[in-house]
């Protein structure tokens, strides 16, 4: 009966051993979780420039391709120039547009000029899934049919582009 | 951005002021990275066999007549005194063991919980994008503090300037500068000018482990001594080749992106 009695109270200390050890253990777990979440929220992953391949190709791509027909202009064919503009720009990147364009079709018919622009090199800064910020190096040559005179210029500009739906558009940009 | 603006800040093939470029230094890269499993014991429920009525017998003892009182039945397999309090003990202990079962449980549930925990922070400490991303800002940072010096240079502490270029250069680039000879520091100097380069845009065109190649836009502003004359403003864009030794970026080549005339 004794042996039963002290039986009991080593098997209530065993319990509240265990207990405290499952309560120490709970802890630690919620401090990793809380640690792993914090992880996974750091805000260095958000920007998914050089993580991300595919998206980033797309982007590149995309905005490559745009900047090319927009910045090509040929005087015979204002209106194809500003076709493309209709497809791939909006925003601010719109109305910048549509103010060179202004002056460039004052003086291309007179010079017979045409543009033939091409992306050298490009570097996307940011990148999430519906916003992407990009570096862009444009070569620019104009030619004017009247004396075959070509020049090629350089640029520098600072692109931003934006999801709608499947396609990237670009909605803003700055020479630099 | 098409024909005015561009055309006059970036001449074409025109060098920078303290562009250095037309050499290749070799690059390397290198690949880069488990987790581990976890198993849980079952434990008894205890029951069953603590009943005094109603234990599963043995085929031998079934055989045997029963003439013994229920209370006084000693039950095979059982040395817990049966006689003594037939009606507590059982109860008590038996509850104790319930309570004990549960504590077990928790117990179990608890490693579990910690093993997956530890995983899930494993995991995410170990991210190679996270690695990646670090490594990517950095790069960013640093090779753009490294064009800044690149691009700049006083003429009144030519010694300083070419000092500071060897810092943040390494390779090819770095041996040259570091045999810059007594003329050509003249030559600096005798220039009479203050160029400071303003990183105006960067971005990474390429990284690895160890190397990146970026692309910047740098405005250079050039000064004379003479403060009353306004400061000429350069617009330049460059592609450095970046590499990373002992944990800091620094410039293996710089080239300006000249445009392409053919």
């Amino acid at each position: 009966m004794i042996s039963i009695a002290s039986m009991l109270r080593r098997i209530a200390t065993l319990r509240g051993a265990v207990a405290g050890a499952s309560i120490a253990l709970l802890v630690v777990t919620g401090v990793l979780l809380w640690q792993a979440h914090n992880l996974r929220n750091d805000p260095v992953l958000a920007n998914r420039a050089l993580l991300d391949k595919t998206a980033q190709e797309n982007v590149t791509t995309a905005v490559s391709r745009g900047l090319t027909q927009v910045l090509s202009y040929d005087y015979q064919q204002p209106d194809a120039t500003r076709a493309f503009a209709d497809q791939v720009l909006s925003g601010q990147a719109r109305s910048e547009y549509d103010t060179l364009f202004a002056s460039l079709q004052q003086r291309a018919p007179g010079q017979k000029l045409t543009l033939a622009a091409e992306v050298r090199v490009s570097g996307v800064r940011e990148l999430t899934r519906s916003r992407a910020s990009l570096l862009v190096f444009i070569d620019q040559r104009s030619t004017r049919a009247k004396d075959k005179q070509t020049s090629v210029s350089a640029a520098q500009l600072s692109v931003t582009a934006e999801r709608k739906g499947k396609a990237w558009v670009i909605t803003g940009l700055k020479p630099l | 951005m098409t024909s005015s603006e561009p055309a006059e800040s970036t001449e074409p093939a025109k060098p920078a002021p303290f562009a250095f470029g037309n050499r290749r230094a070799g690059k390397n890269a290198r690949p880069g990275q488990g987790a581990p499993a976890a198993s849980v014991d079952e434990f008894p429920s205890g029951d069953a066999d603590y009943g005094v009525v109603g234990v599963p017998m043995e085929p031998g003892v079934q055989e045997v007549p029963v003439t013994v009182a229920p209370d006084t039945a000693v039950v095979p397999g059982f040395g817990t005194e049966p006689s003594a309090k037939p009606d507590l003990e059982p109860h008590a202990s038996s509850r104790l063991r319930g309570v004990g079962g549960l504590v077990w449980l928790l117990l179990v549930a608890s490693i579990a919980a910690v093993v997956m925990a530890y995983m899930s922070w494993h995991q995410a400490d170990h991210d190679p994008d996270r690695q990646r991303a670090a490594l990517r800002d950095e790069a960013l940072i640093e090779g753009t503090a490294d064009v800044e010096t690149m691009t700049s240079m006083d003429h009144r502490h030519v010694a300083a300037g070419i000092k500071a270029w060897q810092s943040v250069s390494t390779g090819v680039l770095h041996d040259q500068l570091v045999s810059i000879d007594r003329d050509q520091e003249k030559m600096l100097a005798d220039e009479g000018k203050i160029a400071t380069g303003h990183v105006v845009q960067a971005a990474l065109t390429d990284l690895t482990d160890s190397t990146a190649t970026m692309i910047v836009a740098v405005e250079v502003t050039v000064r004379d001594d003479d403060q009353s004359k306004a400061p000429a403003v350069k617009r330049n864009r460059f592609s450095a080749d970046l590499a990373l030794v002992d944990g800091q970026w620094k410039i293996e080549n710089l080239q300006q992106v000249a445009v392409n005339v053919s």
